[in-house]
């Protein structure tokens, strides 16, 4: 067989396979059906740093939501108020409405019908005409303050706190049980997690003390930073603490270290430069991993 | 290539449909060129394919057939006027050479040479299966070279369609499936034509060059037994 029969019947068949192809797949839609929208809301950087505690699905407050709360924060003790019984004022009393009527006026044929009867009863009529104001009322007593709740033997398990006796309330200004929006993890009504605090994330993460500095205790170092508005040191950490031993000497050597090698710190806005241009920053061996108070200058 | 025209040669496609016309009407000329080549790669691919199924099929069967007639105590030299006008496959090549050459010492010369008779015929009969085994296998290579280089070249295509259409999306600024997905299919294409090339190619380019082995092994033994008894003959002749 020569190969130019070969080659017709080839592209005969691949003639075919083509057609029956732009036949068969052609791209059919998918059918969709359109996803349900959800409301997204927006949180800002700001808002999002400052989440108050709570749930995340709770409905939306209009104004400022409330932390929960589950005890309120010690107040002044309010001086204890007496209660006054109420009393009622006087009222002034209406006269009589019969009495207030005018006597009917004088009726020629019935006085004529009944000439002798009338004259009395007229008299009558105007002896009652005249008013006579009724003696004014005694003060009620003083009314019961609002009655007890009931007590109904029935209903004690219903009024048990069944939650756990030792468990942390949480404490705030305002008793509010009702939940609003915030994050199961938030504590407080305004967080703090900010550039200071992925600053501070960050100086922590490089800070490795050598293995002895758990037994030396609480050592705090605080070192003077001092930044460029790109996030650079403009000069070398200062030391401010004092002190001596190995242990010491490590951690601070550590500590410098640190504040080195995390160089540049871009998570410090330079809108915000002239708040973060020297920071006092210190390194709590005891909190490594907890939240340290940073004081800014 | 302007990222506007991109823009305008790609956005027709999202709202028709994408038929395998289609596909390769809005690609790019060097993915269009790519998938005719692979296009052509694959006709050529079958035609050697139905060419050599061909011609190995009837190899094997004249094969059998002269076997039969050799071994079944016809006179050698009956067989030899038979085929010698025209030896149409490998094995009766094979027959007539050797016997040319046997003839030719018999009858040419005057004086009978037996001296080298037995390594001529050897050297002959190699010589002719080296060119039966290269007729064999002539256009086997394209197999080998289509199996190998198909996808890559089909690859290269698709890396070409799926740059334009990450051009269309830079044009368009919009990241949207519509935008993204018949750049993607036209490259995706340039595979598909790529692998359909390359896959007959390879399992033909084993298959035939499983048969070409054992029709050259086939050649080989019926020569050595052919020298045997060539030589035989020699030996009671000389």
């Amino acid at each position: 067989m020569q190969i130019k029969t070969a080659s017709a019947i080839s592209t005969g068949l691949h003639v075919l396979v083509l057609a029956w192809a732009t036949l068969s797949f052609s791209g059919k839609p998918f059918e969709t059906t359109p996803a349900e929208s959800l409301p997204v809301d927006i949180v800002s950087e700001k808002e999002f740093s400052q989440l108050t505690k709570g749930i995340k699905d709770a409905p939306k407050p209009v104004e400022m939501p409330k932390p929960i709360v589950e005890k309120k924060a010690e107040e002044p003790p309010k001086p204890v108020e007496e209660i006054k019984p109420k009393i009622d004022e006087k009222r002034e009393v209406a006269p009589n409405k019969e009495v207030k009527q005018e006597p009917p006026p004088p009726d020629p044929i019935a006085d004529k019908l009944k000439p002798q009867e009338k004259p009395p009863e007229k008299q009558e009529t105007a002896a009652k005409a005249e008013p006579q104001p009724l003696p004014p009322k005694k003060p009620p007593p003083p009314k019961p303050q609002p009655k007890k709740p009931e007590f109904n033997p029935d209903k004690i398990a219903a009024l048990l706190d069944k939650r756990d006796p030792t468990r942390k309330s949480i404490t705030g200004n305002e008793l509010n049980s009702a939940p609003s929006l915030g994050t199961a993890a938030g504590s407080a009504a305004q967080l703090s997690q900010s550039e200071i605090d992925a600053l501070k994330a960050r100086l922590y993460a490089l800070w490795s003390p050598p293995a002895g500095a758990q037994d030396a205790g609480n050592v705090q170092i605080t070192i003077r930073i001092k930044f460029k508005r790109d996030g650079t040191l403009a000069a070398g950490p200062q030391v401010l603490t004092s002190g001596s031993g190995p242990v010491f000497n490590a951690m601070r050597d550590s500590a410098v270290r640190a504040v080195l090698v995390g160089q540049p710190y871009t998570m410090l806005r330079p809108d915000h430069y002239e708040m973060w241009q020297e920071i006092d920053f210190v390194f709590d061996s005891s909190k490594m991993y907890s939240d340290i108070p940073v004081r800014r200058q | 290539m302007n990222p506007a025209d991109v823009a305008q040669s790609v956005l027709p496609l999202t709202s028709s449909d994408l038929s395998l016309f289609t596909l390769f009407w809005h690609a790019h000329w060097i993915v269009k060129f790519v998938m005719l080549g692979l296009m052509a790669c694959s006709v050529w691919v079958w035609a050697i394919a139905i060419d050599k199924t061909v011609l190995y099929t009837r190899s094997r069967k004249s094969m059998d057939r002269f076997e039969t007639a050799f071994w079944s105590g016809q006179s050698l030299e009956e067989l030899y006027r038979s085929l010698s006008s025209k030896p149409n496959h490998s094995m009766a090549a094979l027959f007539v050479a050797a016997m040319r050459e046997w003839k030719r010492s018999f009858e040419g010369s005057p004086q009978k040479s037996f001296a080298g008779l037995q390594m001529r015929i050897e050297k002959v009969m190699q010589v002719t299966i080296a060119r039966e085994v290269e007729r064999l296998e002539r256009r086997l290579l394209v197999l080998a070279t289509v199996g190998s280089a198909g996808p890559f070249v089909g690859l290269f295509g698709t890396v070409w369609g799926i740059m334009t259409s990450f051009q269309s999306i830079a044009a368009s600024k919009n990241t949207s499936l519509a935008v993204v997905a018949p750049g993607i299919a036209e490259a995706l294409f340039a595979t598909a034509i790529g692998l359909v090339a390359a896959i007959p190619a390879t399992i033909f380019y084993n298959k035939f060059a499983g048969e070409v082995n054992k029709q050259a092994q086939r050649l080989e033994g019926f020569a050595d037994e052919f020298a045997a008894i060539l030589s035989r003959q020699i030996d009671e002749r000389g």
